[in-house]
């Protein structure tokens, strides 16, 4: 159902204090026949053009609707406009964007709605040019800047926005208590995060039920927590997956607590041994010099310096899992890898995929014939049923022939970034995720329509049914 | 349609406000099945905000009579500072 795009006219209109202040959620329920859609309203709107769609209101929609519509425009017209003026918050959101699941507030856009095109990003303004990075969990997100803050937004239900409650939060929030020290890297797992600080310290927050925290107990925390378990040592990179984590330190050493069962966190020391909640030592590299650690799922990889790629945990190809890391693709020198729940993305000049998308609406191959229809009914089934016929690496149809620069994957969908900026994404789509306008899956990478005419690179990232948009630093 | 993954009930958790064994889902909802559902033998979780669902692999005996959840439940959250 289409929805009156409030949002827009909540920036517009300065309204004088304790008028409508919610008046996404008022609107919404004064609208319970849900039909007679206005048009998308002008933005930013003066009083008469409030007073116009009022009048085609009273005539087409719900009377509290419009009754609510003539308020605005009285309270336009009664509000003198700032100097820094409703225009100009407009114009500063067009730098951070997010589309797809909404319903926790992970969209970081104020609302709890699925949207399927770019939603301006409430990131604060200060905050422009600024971002470094940002991770998406389950339905949480945190952003870092490249002066060491961090803003989480989306889900905080097991505390893992790290305010010090469990509330859900729709735009991002400074976490205050990482104020006092200078962040270097964030990640976010299903409903848990992570941070690692310029000296070196590991702090983690949300659910702690798996271990996953590596605090040596199983309990959830609303505040950052530091892992003691690393004092002394320094922290270089953090990966978060479902229900684990991976910490690389900069002795070169990889570790992971959290859940075990898919031997993601490494040997298990006996099969009863389903979680660790003390950080372990994941060992069997070869002499070689780690750069980068990923997870997601129950997967694990880790990246070389010669770009060499690694991985464990969950099988991505066939059914067998591996609680060590086994070099994949050796014919590759990998420069990238983005993991999804049952695939991988590899970036080593071309573009490969590792596994398959397993919602049953997107079969690459289904997609991929000449009828864009499934052919036969095997070709529908997941890739459970077929170990191994499907799951190999195959090439991403990226026929733009534009230089991938960047990749991110959520658990059923892919983004990447073009050396020209453009943003493309593929895979499952059903919340809107694929930011195309519609709940449309495809197989191959179609490109989103972000209005950013600014110079500056973008970056791509992914939660579980959200994507992110930002210029970067 | 078939689903989405297998999971075994073990490797799910218990939700006592759903009153329901839950599974994260890909869109970032839970997939669920209710104690009654595994009484009545039910095998499909389903995900209340998408079309995907879990084949859940569980012993039908375990569920026959049961009132409490038989496996231990896992620890709900705690607001620890």
């Amino acid at each position: 159902m289409e929805r009156v795009d409030i949002s827009r006219l909540k920036m517009s209109v300065n309204l004088e204090p304790g008028t409508f202040k919610r008046g996404q959620t008022k609107i919404k329920h004064a609208n319970p026949m849900g039909h007679g859609i206005p048009p998308p309203l002008p933005s930013p709107i003066g009083p008469q053009q409030a007073l116009a769609v009022a009048d085609s209101l009273t005539r087409t929609v719900a009377r509290p609707l419009a009754l609510l519509m003539e308020k605005l425009a009285v309270a336009a017209a009664a509000a003198p406009r700032e100097g820094r003026g409703a225009e100009d918050d407009e114009e500063a959101a067009e730098w951070a964007w997010s589309w797809g699941a909404g319903t926790d507030g992970q969209l970081g856009n104020g609302g709890f709605d699925d949207h399927y095109l770019p939603q301006p990003l409430l990131l604060p303004t200060r905050c422009r040019g600024r971002v470094s990075l940002v991770t998406g969990g389950g339905a949480h997100a945190i952003a870092l800047t490249n002066d060491g803050e961090v803003f989480t937004w989306g889900r905080g239900t097991h505390g893992q926005l790290g305010h010090g409650n469990l509330e859900n939060i729709p735009q991002p929030k400074l976490v205050k208590f990482l104020e006092n020290h200078t962040i270097t890297y964030v990640s976010a797992g299903w409903n848990h995060s992570g941070f690692s600080t310029d000296s070196g310290q590991l702090f983690m927050c949300g659910d702690g039920s798996f271990g996953q925290l590596g605090t040596g107990d199983n309990h959830s925390r609303n505040l950052p927590f530091e892992v003691a378990y690393f004092n002394g040592r320094h922290i270089d990179k953090l990966a978060s997956g479902m229900r684990h984590s991976l910490i690389l330190l900069k002795d070169n050493s990889v570790y992971g607590f959290g859940s075990a069962r898919r031997g993601q966190v490494g040997k298990c020391v006996s099969r009863n041994q389903k979680s660790y909640n003390v950080p372990r030592l994941i060992d069997g590299f070869p002499n070689c010099k780690i750069v980068n650690i990923y997870a997601n799922g129950d997967h694990s990889a880790a990246l070389d310096e010669s770009g060499h790629l690694y991985i464990w945990g969950r099988a991505l190809i066939g059914e067998q899992d591996d609680d060590q890391p086994r070099e994949a693709l050796p014919s590759l020198r990998v420069s990238q890898v983005a993991l999804g729940w049952h695939h991988a993305l590899v970036l080593s000049g071309e573009l490969y995929n590792l596994g398959v998308y397993r919602h049953q609406k997107c079969d690459l191959h289904a997609l991929g014939n000449a009828a864009g229809k499934p052919s036969n009914t095997s070709a529908t089934s997941n890739s459970h049923d077929r170990p191994s016929s499907l799951s190999t690496l195959e090439k991403v149809p990226f026929i733009d022939g534009e230089r991938v620069v960047q990749i991110a994957s959520g658990t059923e969908h892919s983004a990447l970034v073009t050396g020209k900026g453009s943003v493309f994404t593929w895979g499952w789509g059903e919340h809107g995720q694929l930011g195309l306008g519609d709940t449309s899956d495809h197989a191959s990478p179609q490109r989103v329509d972000i209005r950013d005419n600014a110079p500056g690179s973008l970056g791509v990232y992914c939660g579980s049914g959200f994507t992110v948009a930002v210029k970067l630093a | 349609m078939s689903a989405y993954d297998e999971v075994e009930i073990e490797d799910m958790e218990w939700n006592a406000e759903l009153k329901a064994y839950t599974y994260p889902c890909p869109c970032g909802d839970l997939f669920q099945i209710t104690l009654d559902d595994l009484r009545l033998g039910e095998e499909i979780a389903r995900c209340p905000s998408c079309s995907l669902f879990l084949t859940v692999v569980y012993n039908a005996e375990d569920f026959a009579d049961a009132k409490e959840p038989p496996h231990k439940p896992s620890p709900s959250p705690v607001a620890v500072a």
